[in-house]
């Protein structure tokens, strides 16, 4: 082709590229806005979408949305915030190990309770397990369908009982559901099995509080809020029915 | 319409991959019909081939964002045709690093994607960053003042952009662990060997993706006007301690002082800008040759010369994309890391993208960084898709995430 010729149509050619390029910018644009579109509407439909399950403080009854990954604490950018008693401002990070369940890593030792005994390194809750942060008990509950292990049934106080009258092993009970690092210490480990424990009495050689007596605590406290929220419904008077509702009855 | 033909028509961006192709083959057949070249009438096919399997065939492979793909493949294949119109034989290497560097991309997006632990990966890559960024001290040699490159046989390797990558993964990770002292003596440690090299470009770049990371990992204000006040410093010190950075300062307060000489680089830059006006002076009739490294750091001048200033607008409009891109991924995550990480990518190409085309239009002094996707070279070209393929990654284990949720709910959403 000439220079001449290669000139006027490059020259035109120019206009075509930059159209080419801002039809481009345009439709990259709308697309942009489109996924975001579709993501919100997507995530609309999920209410519990990047949430695995939730934390219910069994003092105050409140839950609070579990994600995969946080830290528990009084801080006010914690994802779990707790207020009370010997909470720590970061009082513990976790994070979702899938096939394993929820990792509790404590920041410091003595403050967290894992299923009624004491933290001394990074632990694992499951479905249940009940996690003591400073003064609160916390529950925790992930949702069905996460891959993590099923959760030991929970032994009933008369179990308890039961098997302090050793008609039942053991080796039946499991530490509330909740297992602890190091790996090798079995899920289904005998509690306090090396012997040194007193397990009629309320807590153990190390003055630790047992399992059992945290258990019963909680059970009492879940019966007094549950009393008092009775109580409160009782003591409340009937709603005023409205003018018009009235008029409608009669009619 | 058959239900196939249907989803076909309705995939997102169909037919803006179909512009960038018609874009690709009309500018490159433009070339061959210019040299008469079989080269020219070849890529006038293959370039436009190549984006469509990098986008429409990567994103069937693999879980991806095509939006970021196809924004990426649009720059990498700018790149080759602006360094083919002005230097084929840089052109064709470049096609060839783009090349690899899509396999490199994949690479980095399914080691985000499948990597459970990064505990002891990232351990390793602290230890072999100092290591890569010691190399250039020991066996370089000095290039414009800095001495950051070092040769294996013909091959020149740039370290500094490969340990971008290494900062960016180990950074995320120990701030997503709450080690914020560990990072910071990391990034420090990274900071003062590319100090030693006198590569204060990329230093300030590595400065500012540290001062984001930081920021957005712990939301502190203090440490943000600590930041703000120690890189005002750092650049004081910098400008007091080195000879180049002095004068790089004082051409870019008055480059036409010296205009054939120390300023000559961005003089001719400016020139070439306004001789491109708004529309370009045409492809293949421009002599952007005379600015001093146009293939690297003046590449931007390049295109609005031939192209014009309402196509550089385009290209910096996809730039500002691929960021919100990035910065939407960061949002969408589910954990700390991969979210700094996102958001950490995504602070280094805005970074990266000002601090050169900053330079380029006399907006803030000139440093020695290449413009991402586009400018010449191996290292950067590898190391900008690589950053785009941690991207890819975090989007794909979103997209998993997502699915997860869908599934959940499907089971009742509820408890056990």
């Amino acid at each position: 082709m000439s220079s001449e010729a290669y000139e006027i149509l490059a020259l035109l050619m120019r206009y075509v590229f930059a159209l080419i390029g801002v039809l481009i910018v345009f439709r990259s644009f709308i697309w942009l806005r489109k996924d975001a579109r579709a993501y919100r509407k997507e995530i609309a439909a999920l209410p519990d979408a990047g949430l695995i399950g939730e934390i219910v403080d069994l003092d105050t009854g409140k839950a609070q949305p579990l994600p995969h990954e946080g830290v528990i604490g009084s801080a006010r950018e914690c994802d779990i915030r707790v207020k009370g008693d010997y909470v720590l401002r970061r009082h513990a990070r976790f994070e979702f190990v899938e096939g394993k369940g929820l990792k509790i890593i404590p920041a410091r030792r003595g403050l967290t309770l894992l299923g009624g005994v004491e933290m001394r390194g990074p632990g694992y809750a499951l479905h249940g397990t009940q996690l003591g942060i400073g003064s609160h008990t916390l529950r925790v509950r992930l949702f069905a369908g996460l891959n993590v292990p099923t959760p030991a049934a929970y032994p009933e106080p008369d179990t308890i009982l039961d098997a302090a009258d050793e008609d039942i092993p053991w080796t039946n009970i499991t530490v509330e559901n909740a297992y602890y690092l190091p790996e090798e210490t079995p899920a289904d480990a005998v509690p306090f099995g090396d012997g040194t424990r007193n397990y009629d009495g309320n807590y153990d050689d190390d003055g630790q509080m047992t399992w059992q007596y945290a258990y019963s605590l909680d059970e009492l406290r879940q019966e007094q809020a549950k009393q008092a929220w009775i109580d409160a419904q009782e003591d409340e008077p009937a709603p005023r029915e409205s003018r018009r509702r009235r008029r409608g009855r009669r009619e | 319409m058959s239900d196939r033909k249907k989803k076909r028509a309705h995939e997102p961006g169909r037919n803006t991959l179909l512009a960038m192709m018609v874009f690709f083959f009309l500018a490159f057949f433009l070339l061959a019909l210019k040299d008469g070249k079989w080269e020219s009438f070849a890529l006038s096919v293959v370039v436009p081939a190549i984006i469509y399997v990098g986008t429409a065939g990567i994103s069937h492979l693999f879980p991806s964002d095509r939006l970021l793909l196809s924004l990426t493949n649009f720059l990498c294949a700018l790149g080759v045709l602006v360094l083919y119109r002005l230097s084929p034989s840089r052109g064709m290497s470049q096609a060839l690093n783009y090349g690899v560097g899509v396999g490199c991309m994949m690479l980095c997006a399914m080691l985000v994607r499948y990597v459970r632990s990064w505990k002891w990966l990232t351990g390793l890559i602290m230890v072999g960053s100092i290591g890569l960024l010691a190399l250039p001290l020991l066996i370089g040699k000095e290039t414009n003042g800095a001495k950051n490159w070092f040769y294996i046989g013909s091959y020149s390797v740039q370290p500094s952009e490969i340990v971008k990558l290494a900062l960016l993964i180990s950074v995320s990770y120990l701030l997503s662990q709450r080690k914020v002292i560990l990072s910071l003596l990391f990034a420090g440690a990274c900071l003062l060997m590319l100090m030693l090299q006198k590569d204060l470009g990329t230093a300030l770049l590595y400065f500012g993706v540290v001062f984001v990371l930081l920021y957005t990992a712990t939301g502190s204000v203090p440490l943000l006007i600590g930041g703000v006040a120690g890189g005002a410093a750092a650049a004081v010190a910098g400008y007091q301690m080195f000879a180049h950075v002095k004068k790089r300062v004082a051409i870019w307060l008055n480059p036409w002082a010296d205009s054939d000489g120390a300023g000559y680089q961005i003089v001719q830059s400016l020139i070439a800008i306004v001789n491109g006006g708004a529309w370009g002076v045409g492809l293949g009739l421009g002599n952007a040759q005379v600015i001093p490294e146009y293939y690297n750091d003046f590449i931007f001048s390049v295109i609005l010369h031939e192209f014009g200033l309402v196509f550089g607008l385009v290209v910096l409009c996809m730039y500002l994309f691929i960021i919100i891109r990035g910065i939407m991924i960061a949002r969408r995550c589910r954990t700390v890391f991969h979210a700094l990480l996102a958001t950490g990518c995504a602070s280094l190409i805005a970074l990266q993208t000002f601090v050169i085309i900053g330079g380029n239009i006399k907006l803030i002094p000139l440093t020695g960084v290449t413009l991402p996707f586009i400018s010449y070279g191996g290292t950067s070209m590898l190391c900008s898709l690589c950053v785009i393929g941690l991207l890819q990654g975090v989007a794909s284990r979103n997209k998993a995430g997502v699915r997860e949720d869908r599934e959940l709910a499907m089971q009742g959403g509820d408890t056990r």
